[in-house]
């Protein structure tokens, strides 16, 4: 039998929205109709997740999660279809919600608790617990207000946990907080999801959704475009990545002279892992190979690539080409292989790889061909964060 | 692993049944007196009288009204009624602002407080008629304290009372009622048109001279009377005066309007709220 506890069927929410807003003028008829527009955040979903599921919801910015996770919240309606969720919801994204700054953290903890559907004597039970992972043994009697957003923010996620809802919703809350106490947050909600709790989760950071969801749901412009494994979600998640609209003139390369067209075609980019196999995905510190696989129409005398490695957030993390060690010249109708070897010292995280050829010439080159940009994503060993992984050994030495 | 739990909702289109609604706010209750119990205390903290407050505010305005009237307009310290009964002015005046005070602080609290709600009902879920009814429930202790200084002044001032101070129960109940009506109409109109607020406040600045609390119905002249006599506070207020005997003697016709007020803004208030109940927060 299906233990569905969320299900959704044809889900769609309308948005109106309103050039200038509605007044009594307007609704007394006194003035001329407001003119409104109507945008559809989220259509036609169908979507059930099993007790106990964990999943992850992915989209681009205005893909309609934040939408889709407000109505499993029960906090807004939709316009058309069905939401059925059974069981206690407990949004995540309500950390410290309710929260008044003039009463002490003490205090706060049973309102808050109250709000998130715990009674009292089961926030007497679990205040000890509480308290204690939000490590504010000391200033628990203090008035909020004189929190910091850390202090704040760590109370609100002890509650929230504690409240042991059957349906957790999280949005981004994780990226908050010190990284310590994210890892506990972290651990904390494995914790949660081994004991049958359903978990949703929305957010951008891929490493999390990675984490917990076996399954990934992927909106793109408030539809479902994709309800599988994670792996592969998060592949598609990065094909509509790339489908963002570019600038079709992107950046020349300094010293760039001219474009050929009909030179040369890229027939492929790919990365591939050390064991010689395509991935979308490696461990800090491996092996890595991109492959560019091109054809020459025409006769290229001095071919180079270029390559740049970007991480998600469009930061450059490594550029490179082999402008000074040219490759020999091809042949027109000849077919090559390019290998850019190296060892991907990065930090978790999405990263995307970007290449073009082109050909000396003189002291400037012209670009032939620019590939289809290939995203990957790094897990990491340990605790590194950032942007790489520079692999620094600790070590301590007691001085005499 | 947990078990399955009653808990949990079902969403077809923007409105939500009335039946639902309902029984989706007795849930909330708890919440509700938490929460009430939360607004009160840091509405007291950190102020040196803390909830002495709550009852010095309302005897300085008795005692501001009374001397105003009797030494400067030089009305009569005493108010004789129609029924031979007199009274003295202070306590005819109180009895009003009892009841009018708790109306008047806080029904325009009630009218936006969906909208004053914002971050809790924009991520958690509770039904919105709890906001206004929150505003109201948190009103009660200074109402009651209030209820508690008209009996001190009854008991100084007129050196009796007698069984008819239990009038004020019925009294404090209509009260709380019609502005918990009025509440659940104007919070959730208030949601779409934003002039609300403003509206409340000029209505209830001359509401305050059309109702019967510096003066009795029947002394209101002609046509007036009825204008009176058919305001939302005139009903709750006829009690008060009943519990100090200062009723006028058509006192059963102004607490029926006062209940006819009470049925017309819950039963819209409630079909507002039970329409938009969940979209709300769009517009927010």
């Amino acid at each position: 039998m299906s233990d569905a506890v969320i299900e959704m069927e044809g889900v769609g929410k309308r948005f109106t929205k309103y050039d200038d807003r509605p007044t009594l003028f307007n609704a007394l008829r006194l003035q001329r109709r407001t003119t409104r527009s109507h945008l559809w955040a989220v259509r036609g979903v169908d979507m059930e997740i099993q007790r106990g599921e964990s999943v992850g919801v992915l989209g681009r910015n205005g893909a309609g999660k934040s939408t889709m996770l407000q109505m499993l919240a029960g906090v807004t309606a939709p316009t058309e279809g069905l939401v059925r969720v059974r069981g206690r919801v407990a949004p995540l994204i309500s950390v410290g919600v309710g929260f008044h700054p003039e009463l002490t953290g003490r205090e706060n903890v049973y309102v808050n608790g109250t709000v998130l559907g715990m009674d009292r004597a089961t926030v007497d039970r679990r205040f000890d617990d509480i308290v204690g992972f939000a490590e504010l043994e000391k200033f628990i009697d203090t008035p909020v207000k004189f929190y910091s957003s850390g202090m704040f923010v760590r109370l609100g996620f002890a509650v929230a946990v504690e409240a042991e809802p059957d349906i957790l919703l999280i949005d981004e809350i994780l990226a908050v907080g010190d990284f310590n106490f994210q890892l506990r947050c972290f651990e904390r909600m494995e914790a949660i999801r081994g004991n049958g709790t359903t978990l949703v989760v929305v957010s951008h950071n891929l490493n999390a959704v990675r984490g917990f969801c076996d399954r990934t749901v992927l909106l793109n412009q408030g539809q479902k475009v994709f309800d599988g494994p994670t792996f592969e979600g998060i592949g598609r998640y990065y094909q509509i990545l790339g489908q963002a609209p570019r600038e079709e003139d992107d950046e020349a390369l300094p010293g760039e002279t001219g474009r050929e067209r009909d030179t040369l075609e890229i027939l492929g980019f790919e990365l591939h892992s050390a064991a010689g196999r395509p991935t979308a995905h490696l461990h800090s510190g491996d092996e890595g190979v991109f492959r560019v696989h091109v054809r020459a129409l025409r006769d290229v005398t001095d071919p180079f690539v270029g390559f740049t490695i970007a991480s998600e957030s469009g930061v450059a993390v490594y550029s490179d080409t082999n402008r000074m060690t040219l490759f020999p010249s091809l042949l027109a109708g000849e077919s090559a292989t390019i290998d850019i070897k190296m060892r991907m010292s990065l930090a978790p995280g999405g990263f995307t790889a970007s290449s073009s050829v082109h050909r000396a010439q003189g002291e400037g080159s012209v670009l032939l061909a620019r590939a289809e940009p290939v995203q990957f994503f790094v897990s990491g060993r340990g605790m590194a964060s950032g942007v790489a992984d520079l692999g620094g050994q600790f070590s301590l030495e007691r001085t005499p | 692993m947990r078990g399955g739990s009653a808990e949990g909702f079902e969403l077809r289109g923007p409105s939500t049944p009335l039946g639902t609604l309902l029984a989706d706010l007795w849930r909330a209750r708890k919440v509700l007196v938490v929460l009430a119990r939360k607004d009160f205390y840091a509405r007291y903290r950190r102020t040196m009288f803390g909830m002495l407050w709550a009852v010095f505010l309302p005897l300085l305005q008795a005692t501001v009204l009374a001397i105003v009237f009797t030494k400067i307009v030089h009305l009569a310290t005493v108010v004789h009624r129609t029924n031979g009964a007199h009274v003295s002015f202070p306590v005819f005046i109180y009895s009003g602002i009892a009841a009018w005070s708790f109306f008047s602080t806080n029904m325009p609290s009630a009218a936006t407080a969906i909208v004053d709600s914002g971050g809790l009902a924009r991520k958690i879920y509770f039904p919105r008629a709890l906001f206004p009814l929150l505003v109201v429930t948190t009103g009660l202790y200074p109402f009651v304290i209030g209820l508690g200084v008209l009996l001190a002044m009854k008991l100084a001032l007129q050196h009796s009372v007698t069984v008819d101070f239990f009038w004020v129960i019925p009294g404090a109940l209509l009260t709380v009622a019609i502005t918990a009506g009025f509440g659940l109409v104007l919070s959730a109109l208030h949601v779409y048109f934003r002039d609300v607020r403003y509206i409340v406040q000029a209505v209830m600045s001359v509401l305050f001279y059309l109702s019967p609390i510096i003066y009795a119905v029947q002394s209101a002249p002609g046509a007036l009377r009825h204008v009176v006599g058919y305001g939302p506070m005139a009903g709750p207020i006829e009690f008060m005066r009943l519990a100090t005997g200062g009723a006028d003697s058509n006192w059963p016709a102004t607490v029926g309007v006062g209940v006819g007020w009470f049925v017309v803004t819950a039963g819209i208030g409630m079909w507002l709220q039970s329409k938009y109940d969940r979209v709300f927060v769009d517009l927010m």
